[in-house]
């Protein structure tokens, strides 16, 4: 799909980098240009002797050009991107270099999914993630080490699975000694005792475990219940830490979520070489949540004709761009493809010709079709929620869509009808304590959502968490407004 | 004893430890799995209660009592502005703020009412210039009141001044922006004139980016009818000129502009 100008600026580093590219983005200033449904090319007579090269890959937004310039993009590559979404652009084929990027590029991408795969679909492995993905583009690639033997495949994962059970047992232990002590042990204010630990099962290689330890540490004194809520994760964390040490007696779906959750690593090629799951998916819903020093991009999409959820997450460190391909409100045609086990995580494989969309700059047909998750009633979509914890009781956001208005019972906000009323999470802005650089924020999913229904009834999509839900996307009669928490753009360069 | 009476057993005896406390007695579902673990160790009996207990509350998630719905804004009868002039708020936000006085002049005076997801931003991007706060009010309608009473932090800031009752017999009209004398004619001529006095004037380097605020007011004080031509014109500006850039430049607010009325035209009704 052609970006638009505000799509373009949202990956501008600066609004002055935009400034900067419009006047390049001009065709007269270009030659050797054109696009076709991956990446955009171009060369671009600079000051210098030699034209700069520019290609952009519009679909995993990536960029390259032989510029000297350290801004990513820089604004030879942002004049590409103006030009094309004003339709100067015209549709050609790569030349063989391009080509090869962008195979180099795809190639790259699946190996940096199987680095980043820890399963949980909420932790992230912030030392894998740092590593960039859209810089690739002045590096070589080293060459590729020799496959290891199956001998060698089999002693290694032999000493992987000790060092997991070995991480658990000592997980149980820790757990056990929080037991004993209380949780009113004054250690449990001090971020070592989490740290030291959450270290321990990194080297014992359950990462997805560590994540939530240090997830956990952040809750003790962040609440007037916070006891209630560390004990409620102390207990989640003894679950899998014993379904862990007997994945061989668990039946095989749920040994795969469990096995996955913990940590254990699943690469993006084997889940590309599942059954895909084909449908129209509508994307319903969108929120950004910063994990350490990674920010986790969660789209929600919900099968029109199997009705069943799926999670698709984008990762970016600072200055990386998160996935923007999926927009809320839209649907795609394509094959998902799940991560082991009752998994809602899910990955986007091939996306289906859809006859109503335009592919090409210049198709008469512009933007994808449109589409919303059903409507339901707030008792309907509690049932929707407990169907989906109990398949997986450790899940810390699950999706649902209703039909529902914004209610208040002294200060606490929910989303209700005739049925009931689900609370909505407090944020910084709905308690009234916003920060200074950020007093109730104008873009606080409560605020938008008081605004979008004026107290009426509304169909939305909704993130459930434990501590109440989050608005994700309100979906009126002709468009869905997507009102998730979204990253902070000085952190991510595309949000 | 319910799931949540459990729970609170647990969270007391979690606080002092179980070498201080025995946990809870659980029954039931609980009480069996509780009995299933293989260490009878009170602390391990008590993990096992967390676990199964915590499953069980998150999994049975139920919805509170209904609640009463809030009592809605007043009615506001005037259509609210189509998204492609939402769209263009942000845009003109982000890249040329100059146009925001007259997107929100326009919006009022043909009769369009702010569209709701611009009410929460524009109210918080206005909280100090009473000016423009007070337009914000009157394009959003009954919403911005009975959005600020739920949501306090919207409100105007307490340090901002009020408004002078100069200020309020201007309110409707469009603030005067300074173009030096000599392009001072520019704002009336037509467009292909205007369009071309700048295209030359940049070309021959008598206009250069020094120039550049006055021309984007000129631009954005012009008279409308001229802007696709002044785009036109500027667009066409030899891309090997110093003034290519500021050219490119002011084409995009000239369209910008073009585009930001058109689509604040006369909404249906008001037409018929």
């Amino acid at each position: 799909m052609v970006w638009s100008v505000e799509q373009v600026e949202a990956v501008a580093p600066s609004p002055a980098a935009i400034t900067g590219a419009q006047p390049l983005a001009t065709p007269g200033r270009w030659f050797d240009v054109g696009a076709d449904d991956r990446v955009i090319w171009g060369s671009f007579q600079g000051s210098g002797a030699e034209p700069y090269d520019t290609a952009v890959d519009h679909v995993g937004v990536g960029y390259l050009c032989t510029c000297p310039s350290r801004m990513l993009p820089c604004k030879h590559a942002l004049a590409l991107l103006l030009m094309w979404s004003r339709d100067l652009v015209p549709i050609g084929v790569p030349a063989v270099k391009v080509e090869v990027w962008i195979q180099r590029r795809h190639a790259r991408a699946v190996q940096e999914a199987s680095a980043w795969e820890l399963g949980d679909g909420a932790g992230v492995n912030a030392e894998a993630a740092e590593r960039s993905v859209d810089d690739e583009a002045t590096t070589e690639e080293e060459p590729a080490p020799l496959p290891p033997s199956v001998g060698e495949r089999d002693t290694a994962r032999n000493e992987r699975v000790e060092r997991m059970f070995a991480g658990l047992t000592e997980l149980d232990r820790w757990l056990d000694d929080r037991m004993r002590t209380g949780l009113a042990d004054p250690a449990l204010a001090r971020y070592a005792t989490w740290d030291d630990l959450a270290a321990r099962l990194v080297d014992a290689q359950v990462g997805g475990l560590a994540n939530r330890i240090r997830r956990l540490a952040g809750l003790v004194g962040a609440s007037a219940t916070w006891h209630d809520d560390v004990l409620a994760e102390l207990g989640l964390l003894h679950l899998l830490s014993q379904a862990g040490r007997r994945l061989g007696s668990l039946p095989g779906p749920l040994a795969d979520a469990v096995a996955t959750t913990v940590g254990w690593q699943v690469r993006r090629a084997d889940v590309l070489g599942g059954v895909p799951d084909t449908d129209r998916w509508v994307v319903a819903g969108r929120s950004d949540q910063r994990e350490n020093r990674i920010e986790v991009r969660r789209h929600w999409l919900r099968g029109t004709a199997s009705g069943r959820w799926a999670l698709v997450l984008s990762f970016a460190a600072y200055q990386q761009s998160l996935n923007t391909s999926l927009e809320v409100g839209t649907a795609v045609h394509a094959d998902l493809h799940r991560y082991p086990g009752p998994a809602l995580r899910a990955l986007v494989g091939k996306r289906h010709l859809d006859e109503s969309a335009a592919i090409f700059p210049g198709d008469p047909v512009s933007g994808p079709p449109s589409g919303r998750p059903p409507a339901q009633s707030v008792a309907d979509a509690a049932d929707e929620i407990g169907g989906m914890l109990v398949a997986e009781p450790w899940l810390d956001r699950v999706p649902t869509s209703v039909t529902a208005a914004v209610v208040r019972r002294g200060d606490a906000w929910f989303v209700g009808d005739d049925t009931g009323a689900l609370p909505i999470l407090p944020t910084a802005a709905t308690r009234g304590v916003g920060d200074r650089r950020n007093p109730r924020a104008a873009n606080d999913p409560l605020t938008m959502l008081l605004a979008l229904s004026g107290g009426g009834l509304v169909d939305m999509t909704l993130e459930w968490t434990p501590h109440g839900v989050i608005p994700l996307a309100v979906h009126l009669d002709q468009r869905s407004i997507d009102i998730g928490p979204r990253a902070d753009i000085s952190f991510v360069g595309a949000a | 004893m319910t799931v949540d009476e459990l729970w609170a057993e647990l969270v007391t005896t979690s606080l002092l430890g179980t070498d201080r406390r025995d946990p809870p007695e659980a029954g039931g579902l609980i009480g069996d799995l509780v009995a299933d673990t293989a260490r009878a160790d009170p602390s391990t009996r008590m993990l096992a209660a967390v676990a199964a207990c915590t499953a069980v509350r998150r999994a049975g998630v139920r919805p509170a009592d209904p609640i009463d719905p809030l009592a809605p804004p007043s009615s506001d009868d005037r259509a609210e502005c189509v998204p492609a002039a939402v769209e263009r708020w942000h845009h003109i936000i982000t890249s040329w703020p100059v146009l925001e006085d007259e997107w929100i002049l326009t919006l009022v005076g043909r009769g369009w009412r702010l569209a709701a997801e611009l009410v929460p931003p524009a109210l918080h991007r206005h909280r100090r210039d009473p000016i423009r706060r007070a337009r914000v009010l009157v394009a959003a309608g009954p919403l911005a009141d009975w959005l600020m009473d739920h949501v306090p932090d919207l409100a105007q800031t307490p340090s901002a001044r009020p408004l002078t009752s100069i200020e309020i017999d201007r309110l409707g009209e469009l603030p005067e922006l300074p173009v030096s004398p000599e392009l001072a004619s520019l704002l009336t001529r037509r467009g292909a004139e205007v369009g071309g006095v700048i295209a030359v004037g940049l070309e021959d380097r008598t206009l250069a980016e020094a120039h550049r605020a006055v021309l984007v007011n000129v631009i954005a004080r012009c008279v409308p009818e001229g802007l696709p031509d002044i785009a036109e014109v500027l667009g066409a500006v030899d891309d090997r000129s110093a003034g290519f850039g500021l050219a490119s430049v002011l084409a995009d607010l000239a369209l910008t502009r073009y585009r930001m009325l058109d689509e604040l035209a006369e909404p249906p009704d008001a037409e018929s």
